[in-house]
């Protein structure tokens, strides 16, 4: 069987600009999989075109096993889609949204009224349900735009930036709800996010975009080990900055970093911090601070494209 | 899989419930009917008011002015109510609803249908509240009868239909709620240059030829009939005819554009 | 600080235009409009000249509606300056006025300002358009002037009233809300349709409301010819209503003040 959603040479430009730029995906049946990248990196674009919203200039994909471009309708069955910020009508109530949902997809009356019940149950909204939309908190406005894209059982369930403006608790409650759904139900989650954590912690499997590209792809496991040593950086005053690079170079490869400091992947791993730390004192460079990191998916970035996720260490 | 299913959902279900939709707001926000109300009861008061002895002309075929300017108003109402489908569509594309509601596998007719019947139904408060001014308070006449009535409610939902559609396609290619202007402009204009406020007999110029042959011209007639004498076949045909027309031609336009809104 | 008044002024002023002329939406209607009811009415009502009692005789119906649609253009905008006043508020811009040492008459007067030059440019384009379509000013460049001055005042004493709202309520809202008013006051009025030849209530309102007042002149001006007498009596109107507006402006705008302190 065709995995869910596969992508070849996948294109979009916008005038000059070429939003996404030919990237391939596959996604298999049953799999979270992690969109990362910057704003503007072309996340959404790519999201867009899966979701038959917005017709690709060039190559083409399939989703749920349909082609987006030749057969959008049946796409539109089998996926759920819950767009950037969670744009819902704010005069409507939750309920009588989700029974506009039921009767968009179809469904006969008298099973969706069962099934709005159930779905506001199972986002924590059911004393809300009959409140109107404008009075929600963000957070609930992201879990009544999940259940919208639920009523009709998707196959495929794609989320962009699900968690973007939220607050922390109610992030963490809405990845506990995403990861519910795919183990319960076994639904094919692809999902958009410019938060690193977010894709560490959902994502079985992420592709990092950037500028229309997709420039690492791989569990967040495989990927952060295969940016190997972790990094370690030091804080020094300007002066000492060229000596202390030297030094430092002699233990690792240089990593992107903030003014004033300076890192590196350690190649000998964390005990070979002792021997970096004499060296610099040997050198006479006074440490203003010091931080040993484990590879991120941030690093992974960094090593991909040079630069640092807004949010990331550096 | 089950790809056997047809790939559309029932429209009809989609339409009633884009009907629902739009009442539902309509209910929460009743300040949006204001000016669709209070507009053409003004209409109605003023131009019978300011043209009192307008009708002293040849070719108005009525002793009352508000008897010539009642349809007048009607048709503005129904025509102002058509700017709702604009109103909702613009708000959702720019507030991107309408993005929830593309990517759901209805029929693109189905969900413009669902705007249109939701104005048509907002038309049928201002046709009523000027048909009520006029009767109660101006003293119009209705030798027509309740066919005259029934014609006033016909075209008056014609005109509603064909503004949704018009001001849809509008919305569609621009997608925001300013371009409502434009489509104001158009309205306003193709309103006046017919038969609205003169017989066809008294209009002299250039107007004369652009009111004959524009099909309002024709609509305005038919809902005005009732007021001036029996209702004919002979003044509601071309009005039927018409109205389908343009029912047809803005239709097609509110489709095409409508492909617009995702390129 | 107050003895660069005149500058402030210009400044400010100069600000206000631009703003205007940014925003086409806000006077587009107001050329378009005017011009579409000369158009039409002057089609469609050429032979109400001949009906008994018409107040004026071998006249053509555009010169009739000419100066009234001038002036309903005008006020198309008379609210515009008031509006921008109102976002002015909303947005802050104009307590870092009230911060600087600029005048605070200066903040009143350039809006007041504005409207007239709005007002004497859009009445100019309109009057230059009709007489492009034919229209018959009698009395040429006096009268044609005198509508001008009187459409643009007249414009300015009405957006008074707009921008007493703005400084008590400062919503953009509200001050457009009252837009409609302005629609109602010209159509109750003679000028689209001689107040002789309406009846009943209606008529009696038409022939009571200011406006009527101010067209009647500047119509007779237009027709006969220019007449010092009748631009006396259309500017007396103007100031009076002028008078109010301006003093319920300057009302709000201590009120305003004596709050932000």
């Amino acid at each position: 069987m065709l995995n869910p959603i596969e992508a070849t040479n996948l294109s979009r430009s916008f005038g000059d600009i070429k939003a996404v730029d030919s990237i391939d995906l596959s996604v298999s049946s049953g799999e979270v999989f992690g969109f990362l990248g910057p704003n503007g990196a072309g996340k959404s674009t790519a999201v867009r075109m899966l979701t038959t919203l917005l017709k690709p200039s060039g190559g083409s994909a399939q989703v749920a096993g349909f082609d987006v471009v030749k057969n959008p309708s049946t796409v539109r069955k089998k996926i759920g889609v819950a767009l950037q910020d969670a744009a819902i009508d704010p005069l409507m109530t939750g309920n009588e949204l989700l029974r506009l949902q039921c009767v968009l997809h179809g469904l006969p009356k008298r099973s969706s009224s069962v099934r709005c019940g159930e779905l506001l149950e199972r986002v924590g909204l059911t004393v809300a349900g009959d409140r109107r939309v404008g009075t929600y908190s963000g957070g609930m406005r992201r879990r009544l735009d999940l259940a919208l894209s639920l009523v009709h059982e998707p196959e495929v369930l794609f989320l962009d930036e699900p968690t973007t403006g939220l607050d922390p608790t109610s992030r963490i409650a809405l990845w506990e709800e995403v990861r519910n759904l795919n183990q319960d139900l076994g639904t094919t989650v692809f999902l958009t996010t410019q938060y690193l954590e977010e894709a560490d912690q959902l994502a079985e499997r992420i592709a990092i975009i950037d500028g229309g590209k997709i420039v690492r792809e791989g569990s967040p496991s495989s990927l952060k080990s295969a940016v190997g040593a972790p990094t370690l950086r030091i804080d020094v005053s300007e002066n000492d900055l060229p000596s202390a690079r030297t030094v430092m170079n002699r233990f690792g490869e240089e990593r992107p970093a903030q003014k004033n400091r300076i890192a590196i992947g350690l190649i000998s791993g964390t005990p070979g911090i002792t021997d970096v730390m004499n060296a610099l004192a040997d050198s006479g460079i006074e440490i203003q601070h010091v931080e040993l990191d484990e590879p991120s998916l941030d690093d992974v970035f960094a090593d991909a494209t040079g630069r640092r996720l807004e949010g990331g260490k550096a | 899989m089950s790809s056997g299913n047809a790939p559309h959902v029932p429209s009809l279900a989609v339409v009633f419930a884009g009907i629902h939709r739009g009442l539902i707001r309509l209910q929460r926000i009743p300040s949006l009917m204001l000016p669709a109300v209070l507009m053409p009861v003004f209409f109605v008061v003023a131009f019978s008011g300011s043209f009192a002895s307008i009708v002293e002309l040849e070719g108005y075929e009525t002793d009352k002015a508000v008897n010539w300017m009642t349809a007048w108003a009607v048709m503005q109402g129904s025509a102002f109510s058509g700017m709702g489908a604009g109103g909702l569509a613009g708000t959702d594309l720019e507030n991107g609803f309408f993005d929830r509601l593309r990517v759901a596998p209805t029929r693109p007719m189905a969900l413009i249908g669902g705007l249109v019947g939701y104005c048509v139904c907002r038309a049928l408060i201002p046709i009523t509240a000027v048909l009520i001014v006029a009767f109660a308070f101006l003293g119009a006449d209705m030798p027509g009868g309740a066919l005259g009535i029934a014609m006033v409610y016909l075209s008056g939902i014609g005109m509603a239909v064909v503004m949704s559609f018009l001001v849809l396609g509008i919305v569609f290619t621009f997608k925001t709620l300013k371009s409502l202007a434009i489509a104001q402009i158009i309205m306003f204009s193709s309103m006046f240059l017919s038969v609205g406020q003169a017989p066809i007999q008294a209009i002299e110029g250039w107007l004369h030829h652009v009111a004959a042959i524009n099909p309002i011209t024709n609509v305005i007639r038919m809902c005005r009939q009732g007021f001036l004498g029996e209702v004919t076949w002979s003044i509601t045909q071309p009005g039927l005819i018409a109205l389908f027309g343009m029912m047809v031609g803005t239709g097609i336009w509110a489709r095409i554009r409508y492909k617009k809104v995702d390129a | 600080m107050k003895n660069n008044v005149f500058p402030q002024v210009v400044k400010l002023s100069h600000r206000s235009i631009l703003g205007m002329l940014r925003q086409p939406q806000s006077w587009a209607p107001g050329l378009f409009f005017p011009l579409l009811l000369a158009a039409v009415y002057s089609s469609q009502f050429s032979r109400a000249v001949t009906i008994e009692g018409f107040p004026f005789a071998d006249v053509s119906f555009l010169d009739f509606v000419l100066p009234a649609c001038v002036i309903q253009g005008v006020l198309f905008g008379s609210t515009n300056s008031a509006s921008d006043l109102a976002a002015d508020i909303e947005n802050s811009f104009m307590d870092r006025l009230l911060v600087s040492p600029v005048s605070r008459g200066s903040i009143l007067i350039s809006r007041l300002a504005s409207a007239f030059m709005y007002g004497v440019a859009q009445a100019t384009i309109l009057i230059s358009i009709f007489a492009a379509f034919g229209a018959n000013i009698a009395g040429g460049a006096p009268t044609i002037i005198s509508i001008v001055v009187i459409a643009a005042l007249l414009s300015v004493s009405m957006g008074s009233f707009g921008i007493a709202i703005a400084l008590r309520t400062g919503s953009q809202e509200v001050v457009q809300s009252t837009f409609p008013l302005i629609f109602v006051a010209v159509f109750v009025s003679s000028a689209f349709f001689p107040v002789q030849l309406m009846e009943g209530w209606y008529g009696a309102i038409a022939r009571k409301n200011p406006l009527t007042w101010v067209i009647d002149p500047t119509r007779r001006m237009t027709i006969h010819g220019f007449s010092w007498n009748d631009l006396g009596q259309s500017l007396g109107i103007i100031l009076a209503i002028a008078s109010v507006g301006v003093g319920l402006s300057i009302r709000q705008l201590r009120r305003r003040l004596v709050r932000a302190q």
